[in-house]
């Protein structure tokens, strides 16, 4: 059953939401621009770091969650998001901490959100995609049958609706931001819009996915798992779930 | 000089032993020592009396009858390697969904108090 935003999101109302390991070079001027661009609250996700990206964070004004040891990008990511339901934000806007998101364009994924009425807006950065990602994301495209470009993109604004998808336990296994997430919005009628934005190249650091052929190689097998897995993934296992884990 | 059938008795006790006295310790708790006392059992029984096995294998057909609790262990074993793995992916999901509730709450108790306290430890060894 399709949920369409029916207001469209204020900036003011969201939460933005950070997942940062050892980002403590970059994260301070991220929430820095974060907060100059939109206005809105920053909670910095700090995934068990062993620099001060935290101290960092909060100095440039951020709130921060410590995760007792590391979840990886999206396990941090959810534990933003499940502050974000937990505190009645009705949104969250996820963006990297390494700065190759550029805060001035992150009205643009309010505007996307408000003209598509989409429940998930990402922000493709279209002319950047190496091609290794092309035919990564073509492979992907085909296996999934989600019609997207970019999925691996960490720039998103998600609605109330896709939260509440997103904080359950069936999001908790995933270890990556990209296809599981993506699918599991599909699954459950979130409709998804992508919009162009500039990205900057990385100042420090590297994309976890990315990063060499042996990972990548793992990242394509665990995803073609998935993938094949949840071809006819029911919502009775998704309630199963949500009964056996809603004490957590 | 052992016989074959001696051996196999002594093989079977000895596990049975070991299986039971950890039970018993309380080093296996709820359904592992329901599965452990079943195994416990079988070996005891077909340590002792290894012409089970011939009379087993003439009945399922198999015309090789030793190869038969070879066979069975090694399915039953691979029935608990699946298990583990199940309730294992099950800890995983619920240590992470704790994991990320421990931030929130901790976060909360530091704005409720007002200080910043000392940094949370790390857990991890």
């Amino acid at each position: 059953m399709p949920v369409p935003s029916r207001q469209p999101l204020v900036a003011a109302d969201c939460l933005a939401v950070i997942p940062a390991r050892d980002e403590a070079a970059t994260v301070g001027a991220v929430v820095a621009g974060v907060r100059e661009a939109l206005g809105c609250a920053v909670l910095v996700v700090d995934d068990a770091s062993s620099d001060d990206s935290a101290a960092v964070a909060r100095a440039a004004g951020a709130q921060t969650l410590r995760l007792s040891f590391g979840l990886g990008a999206w396990g941090a990511t959810q534990a933003g998001i499940r502050y974000a339901q937990r505190n009645a934000y009705r949104g969250v806007i996820t963006l990297d901490a390494d700065g190759q998101h550029e805060p001035a364009s992150l009205p643009a994924l309010f505007d996307a959100q408000r003209h598509t009425q989409a429940n998930v807006v990402i922000g493709t950065c279209f002319g950047r995609l190496s091609r290794a990602k092309r035919i990564a994301w073509h492979y992907l495209r085909t296996l999934t049958g989600l019609d997207l470009t970019d999925f691996t993109s960490g720039l998103r604004l998600y609605d109330a609706n896709a939260i509440d998808v997103l904080a359950g336990p069936e999001a908790s296994l995933l270890d990556y931001q990209d296809v599981g997430v993506l699918m599991l919005l599909a699954k459950n009628g979130m409709r998804m819009a992508e919009t162009e934005v500039p990205m900057l190249p990385r100042r420090t650091g590297h994309s976890r996915v990315f990063a060499s052929w042996p990972v990548v190689a793992r990242y394509m097998v665990h995803t073609t798992v998935l993938c094949v897995a949840q071809i006819d993934a029911g919502r009775r296992r998704h309630k199963a779930l949500q009964e056996e884990a809603a004490a957590c | 000089m052992l016989t074959g059938q001696i051996t196999s008795a002594i093989l079977g006790v000895a596990l049975t032993g070991a299986i039971l006295f950890l039970v018993r310790r309380d080093h296996l708790h709820g359904p592992y020592a329901i599965w452990w006392f079943g195994v416990a059992a079988a070996t005891f029984v077909l340590g002792v009396f290894p012409g089970l096995v011939v009379w087993l294998g003439h009945a399922t057909g198999i015309f090789y009858a030793p190869i038969l609790p070879i066979i069975i262990g090694l399915s039953l074993v691979l029935i608990r390697l699946l298990k583990l793995d199940i309730d294992r992916s099950k800890q995983e999901r619920r240590i992470r969904r704790l994991t990320q509730k421990l931030a929130i709450l901790e976060q909360e108790l530091v704005r409720l108090g007002g200080s910043t306290g000392p940094e949370p430890a790390d857990d991890e060894a």
